[in-house]
């Protein structure tokens, strides 16, 4: 991978666009021109959405895409911070960020074939790796799964990158009815893949780093945890390794699968 | 920013170059901001809280958000004296020479915080000790010895007669009459005391039943705690005749002038450094503003100067 001028700044950002894309999703695209440039897949920003005093801490997001001097993140309605985002009109300029930050995907050389598994919002931080890798002209498959159809997101994304999409949902909406790691677990028996990337709900990248490791491919996810500072300060966003407790926002958010130790308190 | 105000303060025997300092546990020991922050313009850095052996800290969550404020249970992990010395202070020595380092120590007994005292007097790169005896989120020692005048004490005694250093002893909040414990500790040898620690305090999801925090209960921070720390300081400051390191929700320099005139004669930076890792030196830059704006001289001449 290119190395580039990647250390983390104060920027501040202007809203370009924001729409809904799923439900209770948001599609956020800012004028961040210092972190597009730099960005890499997988790597995250800890955006500020509110200047008040009432709700004070930044809030860590992937960074789905990046382009020119665009950066776009996916987010879910879950809250006070990500329903302020969703009231964000275009030109807001209220905003700032910190980015970029962490540790992405790890690409080696030499790689061909990749099978990316994107669970719900997990496929934040797939996009812009799926287009890296297509880029560089390796194969890409992709797995998603969504409980249902409408909360499926990202599927244009991979669509316009990958030779091969299987989809699966939990009320079978669209695609095969179930969990995103039937296709996986399928794709993973029929195909050679030099690598696999996952990100989603724990559980779900715990049950394709089990199945990637059996298929004996090796496994990078991507793990969100809670945190105040994004810069590697606080030690709020642990996780359990086999060499002990790490930062997700420094030493992570990607991980080599076999390195997580998944039953961790 | 102007360079004709003049921002040295002193801290007893402690000559700084500015009044603003981090605050244990938000700053690390400073190379995570380094990309964002001159730390050369800290008046010092105050290193997260040092233990003898390795700590493992709590479990996770440990972190939840409240109105104006977050609680946290981090629970002081952290590498252990040795590992401080080989990494944090040898990277200060070499990247943040001109910055005073004080050391903040942790400890479940009074020996413990006297071997991590004991251990770093052979080390050049440490100004001062700042004794937590406030954290809220350990079980043995931390809060504990905070929260009793004798205990309070004994454990400063006791650090006391292990250096000539400055010794500064962090309060906890969580009392009936700080400035007893501030007294205290000043007749068993501190030569400053920094207030306020976090406020013991505890979030519920209702939707689940369940604690936000793993731990249950934790500390609260940011904007939310200011008036309490704000009132603490006031009364620590008619109670003791050594100096103050004021902090507590400080966001901006207005917040940071506020703990001054309360008697503070330097302030540190805390939550405030997860929201903006620039706001050390935003502090600094809007404290000079203030000095022009009202024709103050020296930004010593600020503290105590509360006009009641």
């Amino acid at each position: 991978m290119t190395e580039r001028h990647n250390t983390p700044a104060l920027e501040r950002v202007t809203v370009l666009a924001n729409d809904r894309v799923a439900q209770g999703v948001g599609l956020m695209r800012l004028q961040a021109p210092r972190c597009a440039a730099s960005v890499r897949p997988g790597q995250f920003v800890h955006l500020r959405v509110a200047r008040g005093a009432d709700i004070i801490l930044r809030r860590p997001f992937s960074v789905h895409r990046a382009r020119g001097e665009h950066v776009e993140i996916l987010y879910q309605i879950v809250g006070t911070g990500t329903l302020r985002m969703a009231e964000k009109i275009v030109g807001d300029d209220s905003m700032d960020l910190v980015g970029p930050l962490g540790h992405g995907w790890q690409v080696p050389d030499g790689i061909a074939h990749a099978l990316i598994v994107a669970g719900g919002l997990g496929a934040a931080p797939l996009g812009m790796l799926a287009e890296d890798l297509a880029a560089r002209g390796v194969a890409v498959s992709v797995a998603m799964g969504a409980p249902t159809k409408e909360r499926l997101v990202a599927r244009d994304v991979f669509e316009r990158v990958a030779r091969k999409i299987e989809i699966a949902t939990d009320d079978g909406s669209v695609g095969e009815h179930g969990l995103v790691t039937g296709p996986a677990e399928r794709l993973l028996a029929e195909e050679n893949f030099d690598a696999v990337y996952t990100c989603g709900p724990q559980a779900m990248q715990r049950a394709v780093a089990r199945l990637a490791a059996d298929a004996d491919v090796a496994c990078q996810v991507s793990l969100e945890r809670l945190m105040a500072c994004g810069v590697g300060a606080c030690v709020s966003c642990v996780v359990s390794t086999v060499g002990g407790l790490v930062r997700a926002c420094v030493d992570g958010p990607v991980f080599d699968a076999e390195e997580v130790v998944w039953d961790a308190p | 920013m102007s360079v004709d105000v003049d921002m040295r303060v002193t801290l007893g025997s402690l000559e700084l170059r500015s009044p603003v300092l981090s605050a244990s546990g938000t700053f690390a020991s400073g190379r995570e901001f380094s990309n964002f922050v001159d730390l050369s313009r800290l008046g010092a850095l105050v290193t997260k809280g040092v233990s003898l052996d390795p700590w493992p800290g709590n479990a996770s969550p440990r972190i939840a958000e409240t109105a104006s404020g977050m609680l946290n249970s981090i629970g002081l992990q952290n590498p252990g004296v040795e590992a401080f010395v080989a990494k944090d202070l040898a990277w200060l020595a070499d990247s943040a020479p001109e910055t005073p380092v004080i050391v903040n120590v942790s400890g479940h007994s009074v020996g413990e915080y006297v071997r991590v005292i004991e251990r770093l007097e052979s080390e050049s790169g440490v100004a001062a000790y700042e004794v937590n005896i406030s954290c809220p989120n350990v079980d043995a020692g931390g809060m504990a010895f905070g929260t009793d005048s004798v205990a309070a004490a004994e454990v400063t005694a006791a650090c006391r007669a292990a250096t000539k250093r400055p010794l500064i002893v962090k309060l906890s909040p969580n009392v009936t009459d700080i400035a007893w414990i501030a007294a205290a500790v000043e007749g068993a040898g501190a030569d400053g005391v920094s207030l306020i620690n976090t406020l013991l305090g505890m979030a519920i999801d209702a939707e689940t039943r369940k604690p936000k925090l793993a731990r249950v209960v934790g500390g609260l921070s940011g904007p939310a705690i200011k008036p309490v720390a704000l009132r603490m300081v006031w009364q620590v400051a008619r109670a003791v005749d050594v100096p103050i390191i004021g902090m507590g929700g400080i966001m901006d320099a207005t917040d940071a002038v506020e703990f001054m005139l309360a008697g503070a004669s330097a302030v540190a930076i805390g939550t405030a450094n997860f929201i903006d890792p620039t706001a050390t030196v935003r502090v600094l830059d809007g404290l000079a503003e203030y000095c022009h704006r009202h024709g103050i001289e020296r930004i010593g001449d600020v503290v105590g100067a509360l006009e009641v």
